[in-house]
């Protein structure tokens, strides 16, 4: 088996003699070292929170945002290459924005989802272009149905629709903290903490690079509009994580 | 077995035997998602049923789903990765509708799948694009010719079948359903549905609960539909009776 691509893996247009399209699979790799993402679908609404890796301890807190509003209830999360990303929010901002021109209603979750599924899943069509380096997680709300929906776009072009999801360096550690957690009786306030402490969980801060938590919501409190949370609630629930993290510590100590 | 390993590269290059290289692996990147297939038509009906996996335990199951309608009067089963399929669905109900539009009545199945397979086929012959790596089952019951049954595959081939299968388990279904071909032909709806049940249960060695598979049918002049969760359930029960 050609695992190591060996002369099949400069195109996406090229498959392996296994089926494979290295490509696409490189561009995966690419989110998979990139900052924890997660996004949560609680009983009132979506958590999106973002593991921003500082690069540089000269930049200003609170600038190069992780997360975007598409449309008034609807809130997307990128982690992986980040101006792959931004041409992502772009595309999704469009489609949202043509979608109501045309159609006069906003556009639905799922609809939106696809196409943007669809949108990512074209550059790995073509030998003239490569995959997006990025994953995408989106987050919003369909008056209609009364429903709040989580997606994930992953750089192959494969979406669903999830309950809680994770991309990025921890996604294998947040996902089974996320299944631990009881979505359906989450709430968004308790949804924010429980992100911030998986998020700093999974760190390690000797090893990683200083962080910033970047955490959003669709939440019913705010009538579902888009809102990136406040600092103080953000310093408040890196606060809790952290005190959670230490009880937890404390208690296997105790154990030992 | 030489691979003629420089001539794999690219679509567009023949080997020195003769092969399209490109296509063959594209054929094995559309077994690579694990799920196998089947489909079989009857007296004046066509079933498709496929395997159900929901690829962890936080994805919604109601986002998953390989089947598709076309147009009311067509249904669609797709096997392959994921977006690719996806891909083609959009290509397949831009196509159908197109038709609707230019000629003023519903494609019939046979047009659209041979529109699909010439589609498929320049990508196999152009070298900018691949080949998209997922097989479509379309069925419908045409009104002039009754059930029909197509499979377009990466390459560009399409062909009517009586029963036939994609995915993984491919040969194996297609063994059984060669054993059930001469009843099937005068079969009903629920026989034909259960003989597709059937056919999966028997290649996968497994028995099924309804959230495990999806099946869809399409019948007369009814509409395509997929079967609900209890609809499914209910064939699964008779087919436990029949062989109790």
């Amino acid at each position: 088996m050609a695992s190591s691509g060996s002369g099949y893996d400069l195109s996406p247009t090229t498959f392996s003699p296994d089926g494979r399209i290295f490509q696409v699979e490189y561009a995966s790799k690419s989110v998979a070292s990139s900052g924890t993402l997660i996004g949560l679908k609680c009983s009132d609404g979506i958590v999106l929170a973002c593991e921003k890796l500082l690069a540089n301890k000269m930049l200003v807190p609170g600038s190069n945002k992780r997360i975007n509003t598409v449309s008034k209830t609807s809130g997307c999360a990128f982690t992986g290459f980040v101006s792959d990303g931004r041409q992502i929010v772009n595309r999704a901002r469009e489609e949202a924005s043509s979608y109501l021109d045309t159609y006069g209603i906003p556009v639905p979750p799922s609809v939106l989802a696809d196409r943007l599924a669809h949108y990512v899943h074209y550059f790995t069509l073509h030998g003239a272009l490569r995959p997006f380096g990025a994953s995408m997680v989106l987050g919003c709300y369909e008056e209609d149905m009364d429903e709040a929906s989580l997606y994930m776009v992953e750089p192959s072009g494969q979406v669903f629709k999830y309950f809680g999801c994770a991309a990025g360096k921890g996604r294998q550690g947040a996902k089974t903290e996320i299944e631990k957690l009881d979505l359906s009786t989450l709430t968004v306030a308790q949804g924010v903490k429980e992100a911030a402490r998986i998020v700093t969980m999974l760190r390690d801060d000797g090893k990683d690079k200083p962080m910033e938590l970047e955490i959003s919501t669709v939440a019913a409190e705010n009538n579902y509009v888009h809102k990136p949370c406040e600092k103080s609630v953000i310093a408040e629930a890196e606060k809790w994580a952290k005190e959670q993290i230490e009880e937890e510590e404390d208690m296997e100590e105790d154990e030992d | 077995m030489s691979r003629d390993s420089n001539y794999d590269h690219h679509i567009s290059i023949f080997s020195p035997n003769g092969r399209l290289y490109q296509i063959e692996y594209a054929f094995k990147a559309s077994q690579s998602s694990g799920l196998t297939s089947v489909a079989c038509r009857g007296a004046d009906s066509v079933a498709i049923c496929t395997q159900k996996k929901v690829p962890e335990r936080l994805v919604d199951p109601e986002s998953v789903s390989n089947v598709f309608t076309i147009v009311p009067s067509i249904g669609c089963l797709m096997t392959g990765i994921g977006p690719d399929c996806k891909a083609l669905v959009q290509r397949i109900r831009y196509e159908a509708n197109d038709f609707q539009y230019k000629y003023g009545y519903p494609i019939p199945c046979a047009q659209l799948a041979k529109r699909i397979a010439d589609i498929a086929q320049v990508y196999t012959q152009s070298a900018s694009m691949r080949p998209l790596a997922a097989t479509a089952i379309l069925i419908s019951v045409d009104d002039e010719k009754g059930p029909q049954l197509f499979k377009v595959d990466p390459a560009g081939h399409y062909l009517p079948f009586f029963a036939t299968s994609a995915g993984v388990k491919e040969q194996e279904a297609v063994n059984y359903f060669e054993k059930k071909v001469e009843d099937l032909k005068t079969s009903n709806v629920d026989d034909v549905a259960r003989t597709a049940i059937m056919c999966l249960g028997s290649v996968l060695g497994s028995d099924f609960r309804g959230s495990e598979i999806e099946v869809a049918l399409v019948q007369g002049k009814q509409r395509f539909k997929k079967l609900t969760e209890d609809e499914v359930e209910g064939h699964l029960n008779a087919i436990a009776e029949m062989d109790a």
